[in-house]
């Protein structure tokens, strides 16, 4: 089936309902607006068209004062008295004109990206900059990873529609020479899998101590939110096999059927690994007493897919559940 | 510059999470019928109407203010709507003062409402999600909205780039500390929407980022209400403060800017709010204001972040750009500094009613100065993507 332009899910089924407030009865109706277009991209189509079939970013010059316009947004130049622009091929690489902002609770359009970050770039010979999604393909985006002036280069999504998110852009030092000097660098071309783990301490007899303990305490905590019914909903449908690493030991913490079940040992193809230093903050998270977003913001926790945040974000939810029900 | 004119009454419709109770017709004729009382009048005195609706997907029609020009008692009168983003009800004050001191007419009414929270998100089954996405409507539609562009990720834009000018500024136990007095400030207000949702710092810093830089707690709160103000001139407004014995809030500066919304050379400067930064000083200007932090008594900041409250106030000339964390440091918006800030809460407290929010907050200034006997309040909107819009009011009391 193809992709349709407004999830199935988004819709509501037609109906209301009633909500009584202070003895009185109001009708509450499911509706919507809803409004499609053939919408035209007219003085823009080269600029998509481009994007989409070439993977070239276009910008335009004006003939009049020079400057150099990214995306292409005025054809006219308005500083020059609407001055005539020409259409020019842009670098593919640039810097961040500011430290980009990283969205971590978006609103369900983008529930799936999350977190992403969306700054400006300024493509080498641009004057204006160009709003893209930042991405990196070292794990997880945290502050810090993408600044003001951290080199750029933009990435072209394999599967292009001549929209603005045919593109988005990562870190040029996570590139390669030869990734970096190729024109149209598609997706899949990057190493996803790259992220580099954070090294922990080795084991010794005192940290294992501390790793058991923790992981006991874990396990009970598993089978309170695998008997509490709202935390299971948390995770209904969802299936995952996480590696989780942590000073003193590692264990897998497996998804599937509602239910979270923790075994020993390594598993060779995990869906993504989780590595906790200190298993406390894993063990605070879950039992709702930390955050587990604000860890992997402050890299007390690592976790080796941006993509896997949906993860983090359910057992997050699962966290909240499970205290509200014991409420 | 045309005649003297002055706000004569003013009211508000409780602010809250979700009116079931009312629509935007009935939550207009609640605040116009209480402006209007406040200043002894009937809608037969007043000349026109302007309107300050932010959204039309909010209200779910278009041209959401026909319905309300009869039901608010103004049939056949002149009615204008204004919408500007999140400075919606600043540029509508500034609207209905123009015609009146233009001597169109001798009065108007100034009438904010948005019904911000009935649309809904089926996937998530909850509002503000929806909320977001509604918003998400209004970044550019042909290089923005798709890449998940949002009133918060757009106005995080500015403040990280403010950040990067000066990385001492806007520190996270400042913000938490202002959020935590604004809690405090709302406890007063009775249609504030968290009246009673007083918070400490701690709270606010250990509340979860929703958007980097942003916490849960330093971040307006979409609400339901009205707001509505009636404006005269000259002569109107003294007859009228002689009859109900409450003096006249005279509108004595007005300024407005729009930035680009691209940035880049020639264009809009990320760590700066341009917009602010004239509107506040051609209203001065205007008013014949040479040093804010002296002459302002009573400030109506629009909060839509605690971080952007701190950018607005620098730009605005009440502490130096790079030091905005004064305004806590030194005290100056702490109870008895030389400030009185967002004595309602603020819109992180009293909630965002878009279309009304700046309405409100005149409501509010004007309040403070009659209640503690002040001169002078400034009422500030700001609105649109990249803080892109700005809107500045002075109000002189005698
Ligand atoms: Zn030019």
């Amino acid at each position: 089936m193809s992709k349709k332009v407004i999830p199935q899910e988004a819709i509501p089924d037609q109906g209301g309902f009633t909500v009584k407030i202070e003895g009185k009865e109001y009708l509450v109706m499911n509706d919507a607006m809803f409004t499609f277009y053939q919408r035209s991209m007219g003085e823009f189509s080269d600029f998509f068209l481009t994007l989409r079939d070439e993977r070239k970013i276009l910008g335009c010059r004006c003939t009049s004062c020079g400057i150099v316009r990214v995306p292409p947004f005025a054809l006219r130049c308005p500083e020059c008295n609407f001055a005539p622009t020409e259409i020019m091929e842009m670098a593919d690489t640039g810097t961040m004109i500011a430290t980009p902002p990283i969205t971590y609770f978006a609103n369900s359009l983008f529930q799936k990206q999350v977190p992403f970050g969306r700054g400006r770039i300024l493509l080498k010979g641009a004057d204006t900059a160009l709003s893209i999604n930042c991405y990196t393909t070292r794990g997880i985006l945290v502050p810090g990873l993408i600044n003001k002036g951290t080199e750029m280069k933009v990435i072209f999504q394999d599967e292009r529609i001549g929209d603005i998110t045919d593109i988005f852009c990562v870190p040029a030092a996570e590139l390669t020479a030869e990734q970096l000097g190729k024109k149209g660098l598609l997706s899949s071309e990057l190493d996803w899998e790259r992220a580099v783990e954070p090294q922990l301490p080795d084991e010794t007899g005192e940290n294992k101590a501390l790793f058991e303990s923790a992981l006991g305490e874990l396990e009970a905590l598993a089978a309170e939110l695998n008997d509490c019914a709202r935390a299971r909903q948390d995770i209904a449908d969802w299936q995952r096999v996480i590696q989780i690493k942590a000073t003193g030991g590692s264990f897998i913490l497996q998804i599937k059927g509602e239910q979270l079940a923790i075994k020993p040992g390594v598993e060779p193809h995990p869906d993504f690994t989780i590595v906790c230093p200190d298993l406390k903050v894993l063990l605070d998270g879950l039992g709702y007493r930390g955050s587990l977003t604000q860890a992997i913001m402050k890299r007390a926790l690592w976790i080796s897919k941006n993509s896997e945040f949906t993860t983090i974000f359910k057992l997050e939810r699962m966290a909240r559940s499970l205290a509200r029900s014991k409420k | 510059m045309g005649k003297r004119v002055g706000i004569v009454g003013a009211a508000v419709t409780p602010f809250k999470a979700k009116w079931y109770e009312k629509t935007y017709y009935e939550l207009s004729q609640m605040a116009t019928a209480d402006a209007l009382a406040d200043a002894g009048m009937e809608p037969d005195e007043v000349d026109a109407a302007f309107y300050g609706i932010y959204n039309d997907i909010f209200q779910r029609t278009c041209i959401p203010e026909h319905p309300l020009q009869g039901i608010i008692g103004l049939q056949n009168k002149f009615g204008l709507r204004v919408s500007n983003g999140g400075a919606t009800g600043a540029y509508a004050m500034s609207a209905a003062h123009a015609y009146i001191a233009a001597g169109r007419f001798k009065t108007a009414l100034v009438l904010g409402v948005e019904k911000a929270t009935d649309c809904f998100d089926f996937m998530s089954m909850s509002a503000t999600p929806e909320v977001i996405k509604t918003i998400g409507w209004s970044g550019d539609s042909f290089y923005e909205q798709k890449l998940g562009w949002t009133a918060a990720d757009s106005y995080a834009e500015v403040v990280l780039a403010y950040m990067d000018e000066h990385p001492d500024d806007l520190k996270p136990e400042v913000t938490a500390e202002i959020s935590a007095l604004l809690s405090e400030q709302a406890r007063t207000n009775e249609y504030a929407q968290r009246q009673f949702d007083q918070v400490t710092p701690e709270e606010v810093l250990n509340s979860r980022t929703v958007v980097y830089p942003f916490k849960e707690l330093e971040i307006c709160v979409y609400t339901e209400g009205a707001a509505a103000l009636v404006m005269a001139e000259e002569e109107t407004a003294k007859e009228i403060s002689r009859r109900t014995g409450q003096p006249v809030a005279w509108i004595t500066g007005l300024g407005e800017a729009n930035e680009h919304s691209f940035a880049g050379k020639n264009h809009k400067i990320m760590s700066r709010i341009i917009s602010h930064h004239l509107a506040a000083h051609r209203a001065y200007e205007m008013a014949g204001i040479t040093d804010p932090l002296k002459a302002v008594d009573v400030v109506e900041v629009h909060d839509a972040f605690v971080h952007q409250l701190e950018i607005t106030m620098a730009e605005m000339g009440f502490v130096p750009r790079g030091q905005a964390d004064k305004l806590i440091e030194e005290g100056l918006i702490l109870p008895g500094g030389e400030l009185l800030l967002n004595p309602c809460g603020g819109l992180i407290y009293s909630g965002h009613a878009v279309g009304a929010s700046n309405i409100m907050s005149a409501w509010s200034a004007r309040n403070e100065l009659i209640k503690r006997k002040l001169k002078t309040g400034l009422v500030h909107g700001t609105g649109s993507t990249v803080a892109q819009y700005g809107a500045v009011m002075i109000m002189e009391c005698d």
